[in-house]
């Protein structure tokens, strides 16, 4: 492994920010670091990067210990989220500043900085102050700083969170593949699960003095570890009502309630029957459908608001409750009143209301398993 | 004409001497209906603020009038104007609880007691800020100052309700819920609201109208939907939707009975002429050089059609981004399901004339929109 | 509001006229002294109108006093000298010495450093003529009493802790993003410090260095207990104008020409850099 975490702690003052995180990242890897603000991912970059120190483990770089080694000896670059460049240099100096400190020769520093500034598109800026970049040409620049020193390990701390909506958009498709070119093990940072799960070979979600759940975007959002998680992905937010699953009629399988429609849960759920438990449902995997379709629940529309490529229709169950349902734009929406909802059964999430875990299904239920198999 | 609550008429703001300061505002004209939410969306420093401190009436207009409710307004300080405002620095009392902020002007205005504080309850449960209520703005977060800040806005009877950067701070779970939450509660009481902000899919989700401005002038000013389907100009067209519009420069020229598109790295979109109406094709036909422009999700992909290398596949869940090299640039597509593609596939991109916005290369002036003449 | 009606137009340009009035009238008024002779000076009623003369200043640049009683030796232009030398030494060893304490302050939060740095600013708490009597007869014990350097030395008391926390709130104010950038760029410390810190830190650093030299040059107590004659700044110097038969009010006035001319000058000089010093936050990157 190229990077190599175990057991990390830190506190400020009395305060645990950090509480026992392990990690691996391998050489090529893209790991994301997701989670919402203060959930410690500042500061696990700034203890890899050496800036702050750990109050227990440690941190392995390439089988090394770091413990006591400096940061200008860790052979990391690193971007920040608020650009953190030299403001008394110019662009070219500020990317050169890695080469500056490795008395590379002023050509081979010359060549490097423009390699690195053509690929970042900002060659025609090098001689520019920062004052008098624009905000997307700082963060190439800091990008490119970064990148000039050709690190083991690439650090990039939310780089992409004080640039505008498009630029950001471009940056996202862009960097992927930057990152493959380099060859470095990445950890980059971020609070945007769209940011997540486009970049992140795997996404270790962060919450609470830890990291809760490490997984390919896939696992995550398909089968996030426990309900923070699951609402913590995805766009609006996924619907979380509160549940007790009662056995279905006949069939042996398992039913829930909404609207007082059951709908039928797939997969062995079995053991969960009579427990308390929170139904997750995507705002996707719900769909509008004709009055009188089999398993249509009722719903009341409340307000109508459309996204960018898709329409947000917040409702109303019969008891009060608020589901969001989402479809592609373009596609008919229902009339104000009183409308109807599908749902795919197979993407419903159900966790544990006591713990917020989430219930994976034939976890209760071995045998019903086996007649799925 | 509907009811016209707010009428802004060719109105200016300069800052500085004329000349050497700054042109913030440009001859702005806009009404807004009663009953009516509309945002002001544009990038920082577009003078979106500006617009919305001269209505309120913390800046004073430099050119033009304001009528508010039938009074002209533009000459009385804010607190003749009977306008509500929220703001993005929240602004909260810090002397006095929560629930006294909110309730602040209705206590003023002498309303019942028992009134009062069952506005207050409504409001604060749809912000959900019922557990705060009691304690001191400085005690609570960011996020619930804002809320608080919003609840003192919208609780009043004002004619008008200025919205700035309203859940700028609010973390994006909650920002969804809120939103179709504050769109009822605005429009079940028919207020009319303003509201600023930079962030598009807001301004989407709660205007009825969007005011897309930048550089200090008003760039369009229409529903969503229109924007979309319609936009006016390049800027409004590459601004307003996300994934931004696919934009490339073409040549348009005719050949036997094809309307024919030629885009950089000599690639040629070819169409029957009768896909274009005539005063469409008639229109492009004689600009020659063009810019068409196609969102993400209106790019397909299929048999026929230009072939395009994929460098990015991103699946989000619910979407999938797709980044091909094509027209030696690069086309954009939205997907809503997972895509099996890989950096380096080969796909085959199809643009329908329906969905081409073509627009003037110098000008940025849109010039059709599919079928029809902009 | 950009629209200014014209009545308040002129109140605003009077009530800013009867400011500069109130804070330029004594200078000013120095100033006419200084080209005036005692007589003209203390003619009752006074007037504005005289015969302007140089001779005030000659008796100050030659060192010969006219008075009733005759002439007298005085040694201001060594005065001025010594001015100019114990201030601008002071400033330099404050500096030295401030700046890297500064930066260890501001940046290095180690144990009981806020109780250090507060002790420092402390001095400035403290009468001095409470520190004075002891430090008299302690200078005069090792042999420091009545030198430069045993002056500069005191001299600190003044300087330092106004650098210190000038300079500090400079080093605050700079990201540590920025300087952690530099050192994961591959840089040490030091060299963080001197190519990061330094620079941006500059205005402050100046805007500290002037403010510690005008209190340097302003300083009396210190001078008038711990230097003899040959050592005396002007502020101490221009008590030997008080002689036997009065006040010598136009040679006062002359000298204090003289000797607020290099602090001014230096003001005005360095005015920008003050203003930008003193409104913290001049690093953005």
């Amino acid at each position: 492994m190229s990077l190599k975490l175990t057991d990390i702690v830190k506190r400020f003052k009395t305060e645990t920010v950090l509480d026992g995180v392990s990690l691996s990242v391998g050489r090529g890897e893209t790991l994301v670091l997701f989670g919402p603000s203060g959930a410690g991912k500042t500061v696990l970059l700034r203890l890899i990067a050496g800036v702050v120190d750990p109050d227990g483990g440690t941190i392995e770089i390439e089988g090394r210990d770091m413990d006591g080694v400096e940061p200008e000896d860790r052979g990391i670059g690193m971007a920040f989220q608020n650009f953190a460049l030299f403001p008394h240099m110019d662009a070219m100096a500020n990317i050169a500043s890695p080469l500056t400190a490795r008395r590379t020769g002023r050509e081979a520093i010359a060549e490097t900085v423009g390699k690195v500034a053509r690929m970042l598109k900002i060659d025609h800026v090098l001689h520019h102050k920062p004052k008098e970049l624009s905000n997307g040409q700082k963060q190439r620049t800091a990008l490119a700083r970064a990148l000039a020193g050709a690190p083991q390990i690439l650090l990039l701390d939310d780089p992409l969170r004080n640039v505008d909506a498009k630029l950001r958009f471009e940056m996202r498709l862009e960097l992927p593949r930057l990152l493959r070119s380099q060859d470095a093990t990445v950890i980059y940072v971020t609070q945007d699960y769209k940011e997540a799960m486009a970049l992140g070979d795997r996404i270790a979600v962060m919450n609470g003095h830890g990291i809760q759940q490490i997984g390919t975007p896939e696992d995550i959002y398909l089968r996030p570890a426990n309900i923070e998680i699951a609402r913590l992905f995805g766009d609006p937010v996924i619907n979380l009502l509160d549940v007790v699953p009662e056995a279905a009629d006949g069939s042996g399988g398992v039913q829930v309630r909404l609207s007082d429609q059951p709908v039928a849960l797939v997969g062995g759920y079995a053991g969960t029957v009579g427990t308390d438990c929170v139904l997750g449902l995507r705002p996707e995997a719900m769909r509008f459908v004709d009055p009188g379709t089999p398993g249509a629940i009722p719903v009341e529309v409340e307000a109508e608001t459309p996204l960018n490529e898709k329409t947000v229709t917040l409702t109303l169950t019969q008891r009060g409750r608020e589901i969001m349902v989402s479809r592609p734009s373009g596609m008919p929406g229902p009339d104000q009143g009183t409308a109807y909802v599908a749902v795919d059964a197979k993407d419903a999430l159900l966790f544990d209301r006591a713990t917020g875990q989430r219930i994976a299904p034939g976890a209760h239920s071995p045998a019903l398993q086996e007649d799925v198999a | 004409m509907t009811d016209i609550m707010l009428n802004i008429e060719n109105v200016d703001k300069f800052y500085g001497p004329v000349g050497v300061g700054v042109h913030a505002v440009k001859g702005i004209d806009m009404q807004v209906a009663r009953g009516e939410i509309i945002a002001l969306l544009g990038s920082s420093g577009c003078g979106k603020t500006s617009t919305l401190r001269m209505v309120a009436g913390f800046e004073a207009v430099s050119r033009g009038r304001i009528h508010l409710a039938g009074r002209e307004v533009h000459m009385l300080p804010p607190v003749k104007r009977n306008v509500a405002m929220a703001f993005e620095g929240y602004s909260l009392y810090p002397t006095v609880t929560v629930r006294d902020n909110i309730a602040f002007a209705l206590k003023a205005a002498r309303l019942p007691q028992s009134e009062v504080e069952s506005r207050v309850r409504d409001v604060a449960q749809m912000l959900e800020i019922t557990d705060i209520l009691d304690r001191f703005p400085t005690s609570v977060s960011g996020g619930q100052q804002q809320r608080a800040s919003l609840a003192r806005a919208l609780i009043r009877d004002a004619d008008l309700h200025l919205l700035d950067e309203p859940m700028g701070q609010l973390e994006p779970q909650l920002r969804t819920l809120l939103r179709g939450r504050i769109k009822h509660f605005i429009k079940e009481r028919g207020l009319t609201a303003i509201l600023v902000t930079h962030d598009q899919t807001e301004a989407n989700a709660l205007a009825d109208r969007i005011a897309v401005m930048e550089d200090g002038v008003l760039q369009q000013y229409a529903s969503p939907a229109e924007i979309k389907e319609r936009p006016a100009n390049l800027f409004t067209g590459t601004f307003v939707g996300e994934p931004p519009m696919n934009v490339f420069p073409a040549s348009a020229s005719v050949s036997a009975g094809e309307i024919l598109l030629n885009l950089a790295g000599g690639l040629v979109l070819r169409y029957p002429e009768a896909e274009f109406a005539p005063e469409v094709r008639q229109s492009i036909l004689s600009r020659g050089d063009v810019v068409i422009g196609v969102r993400p999700y209106a790019v397909h992909r299929g048999e026929g059609g230009a072939e395009a290398q994929v460098v990015a596949n991103q699946w989000l869940g619910d979407q999938t981004h797709i980044a091909a090299a094509f027209a030696e640039s690069t086309v954009v597509l939205v997907e809503h399901d997972r895509a099996r593609l890989s950096e380096g596939d080969r796909i085959r991109i199809a643009l329908k004339p329906d969905d081409l916005h073509v627009f003037d290369p110098d000008s940025g002036m849109a010039i059709s929109h599919g079928r029809g003449l902009a | 509001m950009d629209t200014v009606s014209p009545l308040e137009r002129v109140l605003r340009g009077l009530a800013i006229t009867v400011v500069i009035l109130f804070f330029m009238f004594p200078i000013v008024w120095i100033f006419l002294m200084s080209f005036q002779t005692n007589e003209t000076i203390l003619r009752v009623p006074p007037s504005v109108v005289f015969e302007p003369t140089l001779t005030n200043y000659t008796a100050l640049i030659t060192g010969k006093l006219e008075t009733a009683a005759g002439t007298l030796e005085i040694a201001f232009m060594r005065n001025l000298w010594n001015s100019l030398f114990l201030s601008t030494a002071s400033v330099a060893v404050g500096l030295l010495l401030g700046v890297p304490a500064a930066y260890a302050f501001g940046r290095l939060k180690f144990r009981g450093s806020e109780d250090i740095a507060f002790t420092l600013l402390s001095f400035r708490f403290a009468p001095p003529l409470l520190v004075l009597l002891p430090l008299t007869i302690y200078f005069q014990k090792i042999g420091l009493a009545d030198t430069y350097v045993g002056l500069i030395w005191v001299y600190q008391l003044i300087v330092l802790p106004l650098i210190l926390w000038i300079v500090r709130g400079y080093f605050e104010d700079i990201p540590a993003d920025i300087e952690y950038a530099y050192r994961i760029a591959g840089h040490s410390w030091f060299s963080t410090f001197r190519k990061i810190a330094l620079p941006l830190a500059g205005p402050g650093i100046a805007a500290a260095g002037l403010l510690a030299f005008i209190f340097a040059w302003n300083n009396f107590i210190f001078a008038l207990v711990l230097a003899s004659a040959d050592k005396q700044p002007v502020t101490v110097g221009a008590l030997a104008f008080v002689t036997a038969s009065g006040i010598q009010y136009g040679q006062v006035a002359a000298g204090i020409v003289l000797s607020i001319a290099p602090t001014f000058a230096l003001a005005l000089y360095a005015q920008r850099y003050l203003v930008e010093g003193l409104s913290l936050g001049a690093v953005k990157g």
